[in-house]
């Protein structure tokens, strides 16, 4: 992985809730999606937000002895903070991206909400009800 | 003509990894999204919580559940396996506020309002037409 250059201004930052893991991008922001499959809401608790695609090389985490990788299927992992457990990666074992929980951001993120995808998993206990576009499963052709 | 609907009186859930397990045996409130900056960076997202007794609940696994204390006043419970966030405990109350995302379908709860609106992310709108707050439900005038 090569490193970003340490004194361009990043694009975005953000940490987790104990400060223990920062990190900093140095790549356009994607539009946010949420997620609504079973695991992102049992891991968050809630249905997830994510920036998603980003180069790996371009986001530059700091304190990584406190971040934990939860490989959740075969296809990607999880970190989280090990002292205060706030989610912040989502990254599929495949590829060389890595995504961004959106509430780990500083704000603001200047994100917009661009979709909603594996809707088929929604919770029983709330509603979608913007405009945005809807998606049973991934938005994957 | 609408009718009175019951709040469950029992539910079941637990962590993405399985090793921590709950089960509610009592009245359950119905789901209340909270939009602090610290529910954000904890769940990485706004997230919708439920609220039990602890007297009414029964765990498993608590080897695996990891308390960090985010406040004077409450402390929140995640597996240190998966990271899953559970519970949010305001501290010497008897209550726990449970993360809606750890139970199982079907929940029987309906989401009723959003607090804490003031400290929103940029990232998302608020188009439910529920009752919104600008902080807490004891100290918040509606937004």
């Amino acid at each position: 992985m090569s490193e970003p250059a340490k004194n361009a201004a990043p694009e975005a930052a953000g940490h987790c809730l104990c400060g223990a893991v920062r990190y900093r991008v140095f790549a356009p922001l994607r539009p946010a999606s949420a997620c609504h499959c079973s695991q992102c809401r049992r891991q968050h608790g809630a249905a997830g937000i994510y920036t998603g695609g980003l180069p790996v090389e371009s986001v530059a985490i700091e304190g990584t002895e406190h971040l934990r990788w939860y490989q959740s299927s075969a296809a990607a992992r999880r970190g989280f903070c090990g002292r205060c457990g706030s989610k912040l990666f989502w990254r599929p074992m495949d590829q060389r991206t890595i995504d961004i929980a959106a509430g780990s951001l500083d704000q603001p993120t200047g994100l917009a909400l661009a979709q909603h995808i594996f809707v088929a998993d929604k919770g029983d206990y709330y509603e979608i009800v913007d405009e945005l576009p809807r998606f049973p499963g991934s938005n994957a052709a | 003509m609408s009718q009175i609907r019951q709040l469950p009186t029992h539910g079941r859930g637990h962590c993405l990894c399985g090793a921590i397990r709950f089960e509610i045996s009592g009245p359950m409130r119905d789901v209340v999204v909270c939009h602090c900056g610290q529910c954000r960076r904890q769940h990485g997202a706004p997230p919708g919580y439920t609220q039990a007794a602890w007297e009414h609940i029964r765990l498993e696994g608590e080897k695996a559940l990891t308390w960090y204390r985010s406040s004077e006043k409450a402390r929140r419970g995640f597996c240190r396996i998966c990271g899953s966030s559970l519970f949010w405990e305001p501290i010497g109350t008897g209550r726990v506020s449970i993360a809606a995302g750890s139970l199982d379908s079907p929940t029987g709860l309906k989401t009723i309002r959003h607090i804490f609106v003031a400290d929103k992310g940029d990232y998302y709108e608020i188009h439910d037409g529920l009752e919104q707050l600008s902080g807490s439900m004891l100290t918040a005038s509606p937004a």
